[in-house]
């Protein structure tokens, strides 16, 4: 507890020396997931550029949480989003990162689909048959708990390891019986022959919830403090408009994903955006002072992954605590 | 005279027995070297991970890289063990691999004996050759599907041209003289084939099947990338995903140790089927 604190107290420190004689940074790399949330407003109006007049602005997209840890572990990104299993992934493995924004929590944005001709009411009848998921991403967790849950051995199927879109291919030409991903690409599955078995709403609501959060690299935070308010900033103006103008976003979302209105507008109420004052409470974020229930999401998935024989050992949760940092929202929330 | 003649005669005993006893050890004094830059390798390793230099994600000492090599060996990595991603890797390698000799060495042949064949098929070789792989393999996943089929075509295709492009030159080396030879002692087309083409070509048809062998194993990873669960490549992969960089360097040790082997294997194959060929 000392440790922390000094820790704290020396964090603070730097923050407000560097504070003032703070460069400008000058290229801004933000990665953000292939998936509908208020990401996609924030690029789309140029909130970030004009929050930071002058920065090189860089957006990459990155199919899923795997590909993202990558991108992170490489040093490819200054801000970027992860889900729940590959934040615990990231945490444990001490990847230089904090999290310091709730992006969306997923609903049925991300669901399992499965062929509607093959009979599949329940987990259990997907003995034998191809299902594929992202590996190391919020659906294959959520595939894996699902099937614990339900004591369905995951050995009688075979489990297989796909991009979304690649799902989205090898659905069409009917290589594969059940996938559980994530919208747009879900759509096409829907679209051809598939039925809904299963959403991440419903596994939320049995109580594993999955999100994405917004994470920073330390170093760019050491550096620039200043300029992760402003991404937080611009990120919240994102949200504040999703909410307040959900038809002016489902044109922007359909025109981000090449999408028709009515599709981007459905997928838009499977993901829950939570206004920033909000993300400081304790079914979020949490304060400073008091971390909110994202840790014990955290620690949870993280159990499950050290039992998946994913992880070699449990992080303490101390260092999921520390992980996310809910400072620079605070700031921007002016708390 | 005796006086003058010895230092004649020393300089020549000199060289005689300084090339005697070096021509044995020449062949250790390399394996000595080799022994030297592998020891080094592994002491700085060794160095830099223990003092702290190297964050242990991205590089892991050499025990973690070889506890997960035992775990793997004995628990497997994911349900399947080391043996059995090897197996699974080495299959989908050596069909390929035979595949891409069975059609690209009668094609190199053909394209080699025949200005006809090579005007018409040569065109197709040249522009795929240098086709990026991953390129490649968006499309044979949409035609052919995720299973094993897009897997061992794309391995078979890394591997195609190089075999094609080496018979054709060994083909085309052949000394004239030596068909002429045959020709005029009444070799039928048939017998030039098979005595005079391929025994002359051999030796460069093997090396250019040895780096074809290296093209079909370079892809391998990018070949399990997709809707695998078991291969070396794949559990690279996985791991990646995972930051398990032990199992990611152990994998990727065992899979050049395993390029190495399958080297000498082709080469004592060279040996045992063309002595006469100096490889």
């Amino acid at each position: 507890m000392k440790r922390l604190v000094a820790a704290l107290a020396l964090a603070t420190l730097t923050f407000t020396a560097t504070a003032r004689a703070e460069d400008k940074p000058p290229k801004v790399t933000v990665g953000y997931l292939n998936l509908v949330n208020a990401q996609l407003v924030t690029k789309h109006l140029g909130l970030l550029a004009k929050e930071m007049p002058g920065v090189d602005i860089k957006y990459v997209k990155v199919g899923g949480g795997g590909d993202m840890l990558r991108a992170i572990a490489g040093n490819d990104v200054d801000f970027g989003g992860l889900g729940n299993p590959p934040t615990a992934i990231g945490a444990t493995r001490g990847l230089p990162i904090k999290g310091i924004l709730v992006i969306n929590m997923l609903d049925y944005v991300e669901s399992m689909v499965v062929r509607a001709d093959k009979n599949i009411t329940s987990l259990k009848d997907l003995k034998g048959k191809t299902v594929a998921a992202p590996f190391g991403s919020t659906t294959h967790y959520l595939l894996l708990q699902a099937l614990k849950n339900e004591g369905v051995d995951p050995a009688s199927m075979k489990i297989i390891d796909l991009a979304p879109s690649d799902i989205a291919a090898a659905w069409l030409r009917g290589d594969i019986d059940a996938a559980w991903f994530w919208e747009p690409n879900l759509d096409k599955a829907v679209k051809n022959g598939g039925k809904i078995l299963v959403t991440s709403g419903d596994m939320a609501r049995r109580g594993y919830p999955t999100w994405d959060i917004g994470v920073v690299m330390n170093a760019f935070a050491e550096k620039y403090p200043s300029y992760v308010e402003k991404f937080v900033k611009a990120e919240c103006e994102g949200i504040d408009f999703w909410l307040k103008n959900p038809e002016k976003t489902a044109e922007i979302i359909a025109e981000e994903l090449s999408l028709p209105l009515e599709d981007a507008t459905r997928m838009m109420k499977g993901t829950g955006m939570v206004p920033c004052d909000k993300q400081l409470t304790e079914q979020y974020l949490g304060t400073s002072a008091k971390k909110g229930e994202f840790v014990d999401t955290l620690v949870a998935t993280a159990d499950f992954l050290v039992k998946q024989e994913r992880l070699p050992k449990l992080l303490p949760r101390a260092g999921f605590e520390a992980f996310i940092q809910p400072a620079y929202l605070e700031k921007v929330i002016g708390r | 005279m005796s006086v003058e003649a010895a230092p004649m005669a020393m300089p020549i005993s000199a060289d005689r027995t300084r090339r005697g006893s070096l021509r044995m050890p020449n062949v250790s004094r390399s394996v000595l070297l080799s022994t030297l830059t592998v020891a080094v390798l592994l002491t700085t390793w060794i160095i830099v991970t223990e003092i702290g230099w190297a964050n242990e994600l991205f590089l892991p000492k050499p025990q973690a890289v070889w506890a997960a090599f035992v775990k793997t060996m004995t628990k497997g990595y994911q349900g399947t063990t080391l043996l059995q991603h090897l197996g699974a890797s080495l299959y989908r390698i050596l069909v390929a691999f035979a595949l891409a000799c069975l059609v690209g060495i009668p094609l190199g042949v053909l394209m080699g004996v025949s200005r006809n064949a090579r005007g018409l098929l040569s065109p197709l070789i040249e522009f795929y050759r240098p086709l990026p792989p991953l390129g490649l393999y968006t499309l044979l996943v949409m035609w052919l599907g995720i299973g094993e089929s897009s897997k061992l075509s794309l391995l078979f295709l890394a591997g195609l041209p190089g075999i094609v492009i080496s018979t054709i030159q060994a083909v085309t080396s052949v000394d004239p003289v030596y068909v002429r030879a045959a020709q005029s002692l009444g070799a039928t087309r048939r017998h030039l084939l098979f005595h005079v083409y391929l025994p002359a070509a051999g030796p460069l048809i093997l090396a250019g099947m040895r780096i074809s062998l290296g093209f079909t194993y370079t892809v391998l990873v990018a070949a399990e990338i997709v809707a695998a669960s078991a291969g070396i490549g794949w559990m690279i992969w996985d791991a990646a995903k995972f930051l398990l960089s032990d199992v990611v360097i152990m994998g990727l040790i065992v899979l050049g140790l395993t390029g190495v082997v399958l080297d000498l294997m082709m080469r004592a194959i060279a040996k045992l089927l063309m002595p006469w060929a100096r490889t």
